[in-house]
Order: structure tokens, then C-alpha cells, then sequence
């Protein structure tokens, strides 16, 4: 009877220890390894090295900022079940509540929100396929009820660094093939509109640009006056969106930039070319290339700054909070030239 | 000697050079052919109707749905489209034909019900040396693509089979087919066909809504009093009279002996990750067990690739049929993504 339970016993360990037991995925075969060491969590913020971050500062020659933030507040865009809500604390401005002789009031607030809404950045812990996510990590063993232990915010480096901007709308405009939305009150790319390789490099070729490494790159594609119109277009906004094919994609990591935003809410095109594949653009760029991406960036007054000086480069003004263990956050972003 | 062999040097060596920029000529111009970027066409879809809200194969789908797949399919295609609209009209279908002549297309997608009018346009586009492809409906000479509903009705009547055999074994069954009976022979034989494979013995009444799923419970109602102890199976032609089925056996209390299937798989029934339906992979434990995807709404990216091959010059099957499959909750998000989550 000891026999059989310790035999049991044995099987019971042999079947739990064994990789199928957990219904794991090989990440080794789902998922590129990361180009900055088996260890890396940081992704392509290794790239903003200090050369880099001087090379970019050479960018700010006028001291003009350009914000590239949406505002955050209730009734813009987001999805179904997504919120962002705030609640004022200010009990210390009323009658007798204040401080000491000197009267010293205070207010602050409790902001309960989702943390890819508004303005924001998708992190290395956002998207995978199956439970692989950058890096070839196995994310099972690394999440908890509260936020993952591995691929946090918390790991990414600087964000000062060169940003650029492309001005999808008037590529379309100069290859006469813009097809813009009636909603839009300034021309726009219409859902759908994939954006290729070509008509990046025709973009940059249009403010006589390279990349280079370690660059941020934002697409305006006009598609973002929706969210301007806040609430009255949100449905509209959120049904689908000019962005990045999977080749435009391919080419902007193979191009080692740091990150990809644009003023749409997923940066690539929705639907996707292939109706059957989910979000790949988001799976090419973070899973498999550790390349950050924004989203809902406000691009339409760089876009114009461009322009109008013929300078589509400048200084990226962003950072991220060190929210450990969270997927994304919103940010501010500025660019300055 | 030396001489002679110092020509024959040159010569071999001005031959070399010659060759040399000959080939380098000739990998130039491959190179050249090779990057140049292939022709673009013009490809016409006559579609069968645009009407608003008007359904088409009796499912939830519409010429709207149908059209903006050929927009979505021809993104990534040389292809540049042009629509015309045959408003379930022969006449309107030969004058689209004609209009599509005057225009040189350089291939003309038929979709319309209509014999003689499918005729009609077909002769004035031979004539004009205009190739066709056939949606749904056959075009004299020209190649087919379309559903195959007796295939579709098949897989429902199947799935509620396996389903009775596995869950309800030795308890009395009866099935039924609801919704617009009539006008869908093929895909309701195909369903009895199924059905009574695996349960010999089944008993398969017909209702008719006319295409008004607010007749599923006046019509289902003589049925579920005339079995009050059985298990019932039943497969609608289309989601909406599926959905109304649900809501109607859960009014009279039978859901827990109700089995359901439908067709098409629009969006009434699927969603999104925040949008959430029937067809949800939350929500495995419901009595409608899946529909049979007509991928209606997927229509351009089958067949815009057949008339590409077309204009390349390479053969086609003269019968292409839509890949039909059962959508459950345990994949809907495989075969339609939400794309709401981001």
C-alpha cells in the first residue's frame, strides 16, 4: 500500500515537473531574441546611449516646443470598458480647514485610471503571442494580481533622444493618392490606409532625412483630428485607422529606432491586411523587436512646424514614470527644436 | 607566333570584355524587369445589391459588407477597383456591363441573381474580350466562386448531432430548421442530410419566418408543446433568427433542452474583447453552440486573388467554393480578431 502511494506520489511529481503540465509555450521558437542579451528587459531604450542623447541635443536650435500630447480627460476616445477617471480631495478649503497662522491649503487627487488611455506608451510587457513576450519570456511565470515581476516600466532607459517626423498626409497628398475621411475637418488618411515602406522613405526624402539609430519616429497621418473632436467622432476613431503594413514596420526596426507613434490609437492599420491576424505590427515591434510604441500622439502641429521651417527633426522631451511592473503609462511628449 | 598568340590573346581578351558587358547588360536589365513594379488593373465588381440594410444568401450580410471587402482585399493587391451596382436588375445588370466596356476594365466580377441578365452581360463582355468571374451565381463561360450551402448546412446539422449523441444519448430528440426555409433549399436539405446521419430516427420540422426572425417564437411555440419532455436541436438559416430562437426557448423555459446552430456568422452574433455576443470565448457554456461562417464580409480577399490569377494569365477552377467552418466560443477570436483591445 506504501508502494503504491509513494509510486503515486512519484508520478503525480514527474507529471507536475513536466513542461506540459503548465501548458507552457517554447518562447525560444515563438519569439525573436532580443538583440540586447538574454537578460534584457529594457528593450530599445539601450539604444539611447549618451553619444546619442548629445547627438539629438544638437537638434534644439530655436528653443521652440511643439506638444505632442492629446489632453487626458473624460470623453475622449477609448474602448469599451476602458476609464480614466479623477477625484479632487480639497476638504482643506473649507471654512477652518486650513493650516497653522499662515492658513496654508492644499488640494490633490485620487486618479483612478487604465493605463493605455490618452497619450501613451506600450511597453515591453504589453502584447506576446501565446505567453511569449520580448525577450522569449515565458510571461506565465512572471505575473501576479497586481502587475508582472518582469518587463516593467521600471527597466526602460532614457527617451532623450532625436525624433522625426513623417507627414504621411501630404506623402499621400504629393502622390495624389489621398483618400481622406468626410469626417475629418483637415485631411486625413482614411481607416484602412496602409502605409508601406515607400511612402515612409518618400516622407523622409521629403524633409531630406535619414535615420538613424536610436531615433524616435512619429507618423502623422491626420487620422488623430478625430480624437480632437472628442466626444463626437470617438466611434468613428475607434472603428479602425490608417497605419503601419507589416513590411513599413519591418523596415522601421530594421532601421534600430527606439520607438514608432502616431495619432491613432494602435499606430498600425486596422483591419489588418490580413483580416485573420491580430494587431501583427504590435507583435513585430515590441515582441520581437523591443521597439516602443505611442500612441494617440499628437501629431498634427509638429507636423505643421515641419512644414513650415523644412525641419522635421528635433529633441525628444519624454520620460515614463518607474511604475514596476506595469505594461504602459501615459506620457507627455514634446519636441523641441 | 608570339604575335599570333598575343592576337588571340586580344582577341579573347576583347571577347571577355564584350561578354563581360554583355551579361553585365543583361543582369542589368533582369534587375531592371525584376524591380519594376507589376502592372496595375482595373477590376469591375458589379455587385448585387447596395440597398441599405438589405440582406443577401439569406444571412445577416449585406451588399455594403461585401463591397468594403473588396476595398479591404485590394490593399495589398495592384488593383484598382470600380463598383457598379446591379440593384437586383437585369436590365441594370447589362447596362453595367456595358458601362464597364466603355471604361476597359480589365476584368469584370459578376454578382447578381438573374439569369438573363447574367447572360446578357456575359455576351457583351466576351465580345469585348473582357474576362469574367462569377460570384454566387453562375455567368455563362465563366469561372465560380461562391458558397456552397449544401456543404454549410452539413456542418450545422453535424454539429448538433455530435452534440445530442454526446450530451442527450437515448433521450428523445426532435430538430427543426428556422428561418427563410424556403429560399435556402440546399442549405436545409444539407442540414436534414446531417442530421439524420448520426440520429437515423430524428424527426425534422420545417419553419418558415420569412425572413423575420420575430416569427421564431410564434412558429416555435406549437413545437415545444407538442414535445414537452424532448430535447429539441435547431439549426436557423441565419444569426438573427438564431439569436431569436435562444430568446425564445429561454422565454419558455426549454434553454436547458435546446441545442442551436446558425449561419453565417455576422455581427450580431460575434464581437469584440469589449463588444461581447453570443459567440464569446467567455461564454462557453450557451445553448447556441456555434454558426457556420459564410465569411461574406471576407468575400474580396477570396476572390480578388482568383481574378488576379486570371489577368496573370493562369488557369482557375472552373468551381471555387467558400471554406465553410463551424465558429464557436472556443474560436472566434482565432478566425475574427477583435481588434478593440488595444
Amino acid at each position: 500500500m506504501f508502494r503504491v502511494a509513494l509510486l503515486s506520489l512519484f508520478a503525480l511529481i514527474a507529471l507536475s515537473s513536466s513542461p506540459t503540465a503548465f501548458a507552457q509555450s517554447d518562447c525560444k521558437s515563438v519569439v525573436k531574441a532580443s538583440p540586447f542579451g538574454p537578460n534584457d528587459q529594457t528593450g530599445a531604450t539601450n539604444r539611447v546611449t549618451a553619444a546619442v542623447t548629445k547627438a539629438a541635443a544638437a537638434e534644439i536650435q530655436t528653443g521652440k516646443v511643439t506638444n505632442m500630447s492629446y489632453p487626458l480627460v473624460d470623453g475622449v476616445p477609448l474602448f469599451g470598458s476602458r476609464f480614466t477617471k479623477t477625484i479632487l480631495t480639497a476638504t482643506s478649503l473649507a471654512p477652518g480647514a486650513s493650516f497653522g497662522e499662515n492658513q496654508l491649503t492644499y488640494m490633490e487627487d485620487t486618479w483612478l485610471s487604465q493605463s493605455h488611455v490618452g497619450t501613451h506608451l506600450d511597453g515591453m510587457g504589453h502584447i506576446g503571442i501565446k505567453d511569449c513576450y520580448y525577450n522569449q519570456t515565458a510571461m506565465g511565470k512572471f505575473i501576479n494580481q497586481n502587475n508582472m515581476t518582469k518587463l516593467g516600466l521600471e527597466h526602460l532607459k532614457s527617451f532623450a533622444t532625436r525624433g522625426v517626423i513623417i507627414d504621411m498626409v501630404k506623402v499621400f497628398q504629393d502622390a495624389g493618392k489621398l483618400k481622406s475621411n468626410a469626417a475629418c475637418k483637415k485631411p486625413c488618411l482614411d481607416k484602412g490606409t496602409v502605409i508601406t515602406a515607400a511612402d515612409l522613405q518618400a516622407g523622409l526624402k521629403m524633409y531630406n532625412v535619414t535615420l538613424r539609430e536610436g531615433d524616435m519616429v512619429f507618423i502623422h497621418t491626420g487620422w488623430g483630428d478625430l480624437f480632437e473632436q472628442f466626444p463626437a467622432q470617438n466611434a468613428l476613431y475607434n472603428s479602425g485607422e490608417p497605419g503601419l503594413g507589416k513590411e513599413a514596420a519591418s523596415w522601421l526596426a530594421s532601421q534600430k529606432v527606439v520607438g514608432v507613434g502616431n495619432d491613432t490609437w494602435a499606430v498600425e492599420v486596422i483591419p489588418s491586411e490580413n483580416p485573420k491576424e491580430a494587431f501583427p505590427v504590435h507583435a513585430l515591434l515590441l515582441t520581437d523587436n523591443g521597439i516602443h510604441i505611442m500612441e494617440n500622439v499628437r501629431t498634427d502641429l509638429i507636423a505643421a512646424e515641419a512644414a513650415s521651417t523644412r525641419r522635421a527633426t528635433f529633441f525628444v522631451n519624454m520620460t515614463v514614470p518607474k511604475a514596476v511592473g506595469m505594461t504602459g503609462n501615459f506620457v507627455a511628449i514634446d519636441a523641441i527644436q | 607566333m608570339i604575335h599570333a598568340m598575343r592576337s588571340i590573346a586580344s582577341l579573347s581578351r576583347s571577347r571577355l570584355v564584350r561578354g563581360a558587358i554583355a551579361a553585365a547588360v543583361a543582369s542589368f536589365a533582369v534587375a531592371v524587369g525584376a524591380a519594376a513594379p507589376e502592372r496595375r488593373y482595373v477590376v469591375a465588381f458589379a455587385n448585387a445589391t447596395e440597398e441599405p440594410g438589405v440582406s443577401v444568401e439569406g444571412t445577416g450580410f449585406t451588399g455594403a459588407d461585401i463591397r468594403e471587402s473588396f476595398i479591404l482585399a485590394a490593399r495589398t493587391l495592384p488593383i484598382d477597383l470600380v463598383f457598379y451596382d446591379n440593384r437586383g436588375d437585369d436590365a441594370r445588370a447589362i447596362a453595367n456591363a456595358e458601362a464597364a466596356i466603355a471604361r476597359k476594365v480589365d476584368l469584370y466580377v459578376q454578382y447578381h441573381r438573374g439569369a438573363a441578365g447574367n447572360a446578357g452581360a456575359a455576351q457583351k463582355l466576351k465580345a469585348a474580350g473582357i474576362p469574367v468571374l462569377a460570384v454566387n451565381e453562375a455567368v455563362p463561360g465563366a469561372p465560380l466562386y461562391g458558397l456552397d450551402n449544401a456543404a454549410a448546412g452539413r456542418i450545422a446539422g453535424d454539429a448538433l448531432a455530435q452534440f445530442a449523441v454526446r450530451t442527450w444519448a437515448g433521450q428523445p430528440t426532435v430538430a427543426a430548421v428556422i428561418g427563410r426555409v424556403s429560399t435556402n433549399s440546399e442549405r436545409v436539405q444539407g442540414v436534414a442530410e446531417a442530421l439524420r446521419k448520426r440520429l437515423p430516427n430524428v424527426r425534422v420540422s420545417m419553419l418558415e419566418t420569412q425572413g423575420n426572425p420575430a416569427q421564431a417564437a410564434p412558429l416555435l411555440g406549437p413545437l415545444l408543446a407538442a414535445h414537452p419532455t424532448s430535447k429539441l436541436l435547431i439549426a436557423a438559416t441565419d444569426d438573427a433568427t438564431a439569436l431569436a430562437v435562444k430568446a425564445a426557448v429561454e422565454a419558455a423555459g426549454r434553454a436547458r433542452d435546446t441545442a442551436i446552430v446558425g449561419h453565417g456568422v455576422d455581427r450580431s452574433i460575434h464581437g469584440g474583447a469589449n463588444d461581447r455576443k453570443e459567440l464569446d470565448p467567455t461564454n462557453r457554456a450557451g445553448i447556441v453552440l456555434g454558426s457556420v461562417a459564410f465569411y461574406l464580409d471576407r468575400m474580396g480577399y477570396q476572390v480578388l486573388p482568383l481574378a488576379l490569377r486570371m489577368l496573370r494569365g493562369e488557369a482557375v477552377p472552373a468551381r471555387t467554393a467558400t471554406p465553410h467552418k463551424l465558429i464557436t466560443p472556443a474560436n472566434v477570436f482565432a478566425e475574427y480578431p477583435p481588434y478593440d483591445m488595444n
